[in-house]
């Protein structure tokens, strides 16, 4: 399909279909996309004068054609697509103008917001755009989205299952986010890696606030940029769009000169304001681009230039940690995504993310520890394995733009791998070695990194997405390598100018004081232009290197970070003030004290088996401020900050189990959800976790579940004790009917129900058997029905 | 915009004085809670037509059924639908912060609502202030009184809060994201009676631990 009309030179869109449509006497609100099969005359009256006015690109009334919108209508899709595109087409006839479909936000929330999965989306968009290049569209326009992940899912669907060329708009607020907090570098940059064709702004704001945007924009994308903002902001009193045609386009040339090209309106314009903007623009040629490169990573809501140093966190990685390959095999992915949390409260900017391990089917677990990790963790991830079809299915549905770890030398390798890193948009990490191994001289392995570099160059991956990893060889076993490899960082950096990678702690493995070693490779290997080295954010020495290093080459301006990292920090000769030597295990769970709970936890094995510390002492612990909340004394946040404490008496407890074989402390199993059409879920959340550090295991099946999904769980993993919560009046059905189900198995289980809608009355009325108002009267639930 | 902390200790039940601890933990949340989220509102007005239905407002293709709505409008011509949130980004950090504490997390989302509530009253001052000669009555919500909790939908349809707001109501009639608020204002030529807020009006006022103690909740 042509696209070369996008860059070729100013591309006029066409204005509101809605504004029109009300002028015209529409109410406002309802399904205008159904007029395209009652009133199809009116829009192409629209249409027309849209064209006559000077668009060359014109939307189809299609904006909410999509399943979950039309739901409900007795429309399906392709009806009202086709009807759509085929009246725009009419409009069009015989005057060059290209029809495109509109695909507007699906109207339900996408995870982890709401609860539409990333899967359905794409199918729902799939549907429509498969509809509209069926129908004739010459092209998709997916718009006004405010999540990037269901701009990825509608892109995705458009790029996979047709052929049309696709732009991208989405709508920024002031402060130059979206609602979800989407950025425009994270925007601008993963859809351009996903294969857009352009990509733009519209509606929310007027043409004079947009023109910040839209520069930062056009630094952010080598695509043509799209602009098609509103008449202005709208009165409350009236309704009405404060621009007239005139100062809308007024306020329209600066866009242009900051390098927007293909123009339009949305809310509030109406043809008058198209035909004075294509008169106004007539013969001008777009503005040069003002591209930013140098290398770039992002989440939706953090984006992550490479233009210093940056560590990537290496800790969430089965290898040499029992505790976590136990939380691989057991599905634990909250253990998980508390390693990832520690690395970037410690100081990472970019997590390496590695779930292979024997008996874990990586292509199927990667996706889910990625969704797990975006849904609480903000920065950039780098997925790390060597199966291809895991790395698809983690970038698939990864919404931002990530790295993958990784490609070498061997061909086979790099001709299976860098399509799936094209596709995505991700950055690549080559590793210097092939067929051969690790080369031993600094030259061996440059030469490979230029063949990595040609090959990603072929796949249309451009140069700053190949970052090179050099290779850290253990310096006990191969003392001359050391060398080597800071040579070969120094070259991949200065002559193929390359980011560079480098898995620092190897180095020192098998000596003693490992990190003083460490520390001092680091530094070396920044000093000799290492940019992105993989370590443990949580070794403090490791932090300090980067922070000082960061001074030390101008990076840190100002040395503010460095000061903001020490400017608290206790003198190093002086043991911090510690708790006071008498301070017990009781008294630090009551008061919440989480370190010292875990440390004197620690304390306690020593002497002390695990049961029996969580029988003797945590669980007494836990009852007296148990006691203490019901008697009024103590509060929500105090119980928790208990709860929380025992969290880390179970950590340790976990952790020596796991490195000994043990068999884990389980009282009891729980199952544990909101009901369908409950969607918050903060109350089951505090319920769990304090159920869950008395000992018992949950298994929480999260929000918005349907009873069978429930019933299930209850039936394959032969649960005991189910609880339900509620929240609102609408959702109590649904509570009554999973209740029912569940009385109605077999071997029925214990039903506890809670929630804010929730009395005693309702609990016994539905056959529940126990009502809760609160996570402690739940424990009291749980230890009647467990025994203990 | 301010956020009294002392609201979101009363929904977490916190009776008296807090302890040190809780209080300083609160106070840091609370800050960065307000430096980092602003509420975000929308509001328009419409005209108030009394039929059999109830009151029509004009434009916005709903009517305001029940006893509630009659009496809160009995002297406005017109009235403002109103639609505030803290957004997506409160959600995230509450996700975060689950994450990481959810003792934590529970005083932040407790936070989020008295700051949502914040962010009404900034919205409530705004229209105030475009409306200088008028009177503002007590703000109500659907769910309160015999206003149906389906007109949720209704109004942020009126003020397409999904696309200004990025707000949705779920079929369950649930706000998402979850510190979001819609509510009806009249707007009176006269002076507004107090009809909703202070204990003369509150269901609780028999059994309320505050009025014994001589004190009030401040709602």
């Amino acid at each position: 399909m042509e696209r070369d009309f996008l860059r070729d030179g100013i591309v006029i869109l066409d204005g509101a279909m809605g504004t029109v449509l009300q002028q015209k006497g529409l109410p406002p609100g309802g399904k205008p996309e159904l007029l395209n099969l009652t009133r199809p005359e009116l829009l192409r009256e629209v249409h027309r004068a849209y064209i006559d006015a000077g668009s060359r690109v014109i939307y189809a009334n299609t904006f909410g054609a999509s399943a979950p919108k039309l739901a409900g209508t007795g429309y399906t899709v392709d009806e009202v697509v086709s009807a759509a595109v085929a009246v725009a087409k009419e409009a069009a006839a015989g005057t060059g103008v290209r029809v495109a479909l509109d695909m507007g936000p699906l109207g339900e929330l996408l995870e982890p917001l709401g609860t539409l999965p990333f899967e359905r989306a794409y199918d729902y968009f799939k549907e429509a755009a498969v509809a509209g290049e069926r129908a004739g569209a010459d092209l998709a326009v997916i718009e006004t989205m405010t999540d990037l992940y269901e701009a990825k899912a509608a892109l995705l669907a458009v790029k996979e299952n047709t052929a049309l060329p696709a732009l991208v708009t989405m709508s920024f607020e002031q402060n130059g986010r979206t609602f979800t907090g989407c950025t425009i570098a994270s925007m601008a940059r993963t859809l351009e890696g996903l294969g857009a064709d352009a990509v733009g702004l519209n509606c929310s704001l007027g043409p004079d606030l947009l023109l910040p945007l839209v520069k930062e924009l056009r630094a952010n994308t080598r695509l043509p940029v799209i602009a098609k903002p509103n008449a202005g902001l709208p009165d409350p009193a009236t309704g009405a769009y404060g621009m007239g045609p005139e100062e809308f386009v007024r306020a329209m040339f600066p866009l242009v000169e900051a390098g927007a090209s293909i123009v339009g309106g949305c809310c509030g314009t109406s043809p008058e304001y198209i035909r004075a903007l294509a008169k106004a623009l007539e013969g001008r040629a777009p503005a040069p681009g003002t591209y930013r490169g140098g290398g770039f990573v992002c989440s939706a809501m953090a984006p992550c230039f490479l233009d210093g140093v940056r560590v990537i966190g290496e800790r969430v990685n089965p290898t040499g940690k029992k505790r976590f390959q136990q939380a691989l095999l057991e599905n634990d992915l909250d253990y998980i995504l508390d390693v990832a949390v520690q690395q970037e409260d410690a100081g990472a900017d970019i997590l390496d993310v590695n779930v292979g391990f024997p008996g874990v089917d990586e292509a199927s677990m990667l996706p889910r520890v990625v969704k797990k990790l975006q849904s609480a963790v903000a920065l950039p991830l780098q997925l790390d394995s060597s199966n291809p079809d895991a790395l698809e299915a983690g970038l698939r549905v990864y919404n931002g733009k990530a790295a993958v770890n990784s490609v070498n030398g061997e061909g086979a390798v790099l001709d299976r791998v860098l399509p799936i890193v094209k596709k995505y948009g991700a950055s690549v990490v080559g590793l210097c070695l092939d067929e051969g191994g690790i080369p031993p001289t600094a030259e061996g392995r440059v030469a490979i990194a230029r063949r990595i570099l040609d090959a990603a160059l072929e796949h249309g991956i451009p140069a700053e997405d190949v970052w090179i990893d050099c290779l850290t060889l253990t310096v006990s076993a191969q003392q001359e390598q050391a060398g080597e490899t800071l040579k070969a960082v120094r070259t991949v950096r200065e002559e193929l100018g390359l980011q560079v990678v480098l898995g620092v702690s190897n180095i020192s493995f098998g000596l003693p004081s490992r990190g003083i070693v460490t520390q001092n490779f680091l530094i070396q290997a920044m000093g000799a232009g290492l940019t992105l080295p993989i370590l443990n954010p949580n070794q403090r020495e490791m932090m300090d290197a980067v922070a000082a290093f960061k001074v030390l080459s101008g990076e840190d301006g100002g040395c503010r970070g460095y000061i903001a990292r020490f400017a608290n920090a206790a003198p190093a000769d002086r043991p911090a003030p510690g708790p006071s030597a008498s301070l017990t295990l009781e008294e630090a769970v009551i008061r919440g004290l989480e370190g010292d709970a875990g440390r004197l936890a620690k304390e306690a094995l020593q002497t002390q088996d695990e049961l029996s510390l969580v029988e003797q002492r945590l669980i007494p612990a836990l009852d007296r401020v148990g006691a203490d909340y019901e008697a009024g004394r103590a509060f929500l946040p105090q119980l928790l900050s208990a709860a929380q404490a025992a969290q880390a008496v179970f950590g340790v407890i976990k952790t020596s189990i796991a490195e000994k074989g043990g068999a884990p402390v389980k009282k009891g199993k729980f199952a544990i959800a909101t009901v369908k059409g409950d969607i918050h879920d903060i109350g089951k959340n505090i319920v769990r976790t304090v159920m869950e550090n008395y000992g018992y295991e949950a298994v929480d099946l999260g929000r918005d579940v349907p009873p069978e999904t429930i019933v299930d769980a209850v039936r394959e993993q032969g649960i005991k004790l189910v609880g339900l919560s509620a929240l609102m009046t609408t959702t109590l059905p649904a509570m009554e009917e999973t209740t029912r189900r569940l009385k109605a198995l077999p071997d029925p289980p214990v039903v506890w129900v809670g929630g804010a809608v929730v009395t005693p009355e309702y609990a016994e009325k539905m056959g529940a058997d126990y009502y809760a108002r609160d996570a402690r009267q739940s424990v009291e639930i749980a230890r009647k029905v467990f025994g203990a | 915009m301010k956020l009294d902390i002392a609201e979101p200790l009363r929904w977490l039940g916190v009776r008296g004085e807090p302890d040190g601890a809780l209080l300083a933990e609160i106070t840091g949340l609370a800050d960065r809670l307000t430096r980092t989220i602003t509420p975000r509102w929308v509001w328009r007005m419409f005209h108030v037509k009394r039929t059999f239905d109830g009151e029509e407002l004009e434009g916005a293709g709903l009517a305001l059924t029940g006893e509630t709505a009659r009496k809160m409008l009995a002297d406005c011509d017109w009235a403002i639908l109103l639609a505030c949130t803290l957004g997506a980004g409160f959600e995230a950090m509450l996700r975060a912060e689950q994450a990481r504490s959810m003792a934590r997390a529970a005083l932040l989302d407790a936070c989020g609502s008295a700051w949502a509530e914040a962010g009404c009253d900034g919205a409530e001052r705004e229209i105030a202030a475009r409306f200088p000669g008028l009177f503002l009555t007590d703000r109500f919500s659907p769910g309160y009184g015999d206003l149906p909790l389906e007109l949720q939908r209704g109004i942020c349809a009126a003020l397409d809060a999904g696309r200004r707001l990025g707000v949705q109501v779920t079929d369950s009639l649930m706000m998402n994201p979850a510190k979001s608020v819609t509510a009806v204002i009249g707007l009176s030529d006269r002076p507004q009676p107090a009809r909703i807020r202070g204990c003369g009006f509150c269901k609780l006022r028999e059994s309320c631990q505050y009025r014994k103690e001589g004190k009030t909740c401040g709602a």
